[in-house]
């Protein structure tokens, strides 16, 4: 099995490119990750755009 | 690692601090450079009154502050080095491995007694751990230098700058979180880190184009037979500067201990090894 990885530099790509994405299609299969992109939260703010966003929404009557 | 081990490792990261002096210690000088023309210009364009205000108000500010609270100010002012910061180490991991081969230094370093993985290690070491230390000297210097020019206009004009001593204290207590955020960023993105240096290793010509064009065909590859996007996701949660972004030593512990670090880790180590058991082919 090693000397068919390491047969050459295609083979060796092609192996640890596998197992990278089998990795990380196990690991999003169990842990259900999404990408939170309406989600602000670091040291220096924190915010939830979808308020911001429902904020617009509001009508004003003057 | 018995000592002959760490003095062949210390030798190894001087090799990378010394062949690559333009991205680990020149960057940063000639950004620190840029903003010191930049705000001496900005500052010797206001009036005298304008800077006797601002001292003032400096001084005012960080009196009898408390150093920790008030070091995210400046911590917030680095962020400049770390984007420089950053650049740099995609240019370095890319070419690393690669310029060995271009260059025919590999056959030299290949007979040498040093492991592939010991070599390969230390270029993650140095542009992880090492480079960091680069930038954190020059902003020093870079805020040492400011604060003393505003002690100086400030005690010219007659103002109490007793103030700007805590100012200082509070610049130099920002020093390890901003080593330490760039040091957590780089442990987030050893994914990152890993894909660069396996791509350096592998491709004959141009690795940068062999690094992008071979994840956008494995984003298209995933979307269009499995109609999943696991890479996707993946990818975009670790780019996310908000998993990063430290101005604080409250933050430091929950971005290092945590279930996402550590896969992160694991991940990029898989992509290192590959970086590894590549270098073995010279041709």
């Amino acid at each position: 099995m090693k000397d068919k990885i390491l047969k050459n530099r295609y083979t060796l790509l092609g192996t640890a490119l596998s197992v990278y994405v089998l990795v990380l299609v196990l690991e999003g299969a169990l842990t259900g990750r999404q990408h939170e992109w309406w989600l602000i939260d670091n040291s220096l703010l924190e915010m939830d755009l979808r308020q911001a966003i429902d904020m617009g929404n509001i009508d004003v009557d003057f | 690692m018995n000592n002959f081990m760490l003095s062949q490792f210390i030798t190894l990261l001087r090799r990378e601090v010394s062949e690559h002096k333009n991205l680990f210690i020149w960057a940063p000088v000639v950004l620190g450079l840029l903003i010191f023309v930049v705000d001496f210009l900005i500052i010797n364009a206001l009036t005298e009154v304008d800077k006797a205000r601002a001292v003032e108000w400096l001084a005012r500010y960080f009196d009898g502050g408390n150093p920790v609270d008030m070091s995210a100010v400046f911590v917030f002012h680095t962020l400049p080095f770390m984007l420089i910061l950053h650049f740099c180490a995609i240019l370095y991991l890319n070419t690393t491995l690669y310029q060995d081969r271009r260059d025919s230094s590999i056959l030299f370093w290949q007979s040498m007694p040093v492991s592939n993985l010991a070599t390969v290690i230390s270029k993650v070491v140095a542009i992880t751990a090492i480079a960091p230390l680069f930038y954190v000297a020059v902003i020093f210097v870079l805020y040492a230098v400011g604060i003393l020019w505003l002690i100086f206009s400030g005690m010219a004009l007659g103002i109490d700058v007793s103030g700007l001593g805590y100012m200082f204290i509070s610049a130099v207590w920002s020093l390890p979180v901003v080593y330490l955020f760039a040091l957590t960023s780089a442990i987030w993105l050893l994914p990152m880190v890993g894909w660069l240096l396996l791509f350096s290793a592998f491709a004959n010509r141009t690795p940068l184009i062999w690094a992008i064009g071979v994840l956008v065909l494995l984003l298209f590859l995933e979307g269009f037979i499995f109609d999943t996007q696991f890479l996707s996701n993946w990818i975009q949660t670790r780019s996310d500067p908000d998993n990063f972004i430290i101005v604080e030593y409250g933050g430091l512990m929950d971005r290092l201990f945590s279930y996402d670090m550590f896969i992160g880790i694991v991940v990029g180590s898989i992509l290192i090894a590959g970086a590894v058991y590549m270098r073995r082919f010279i041709d």
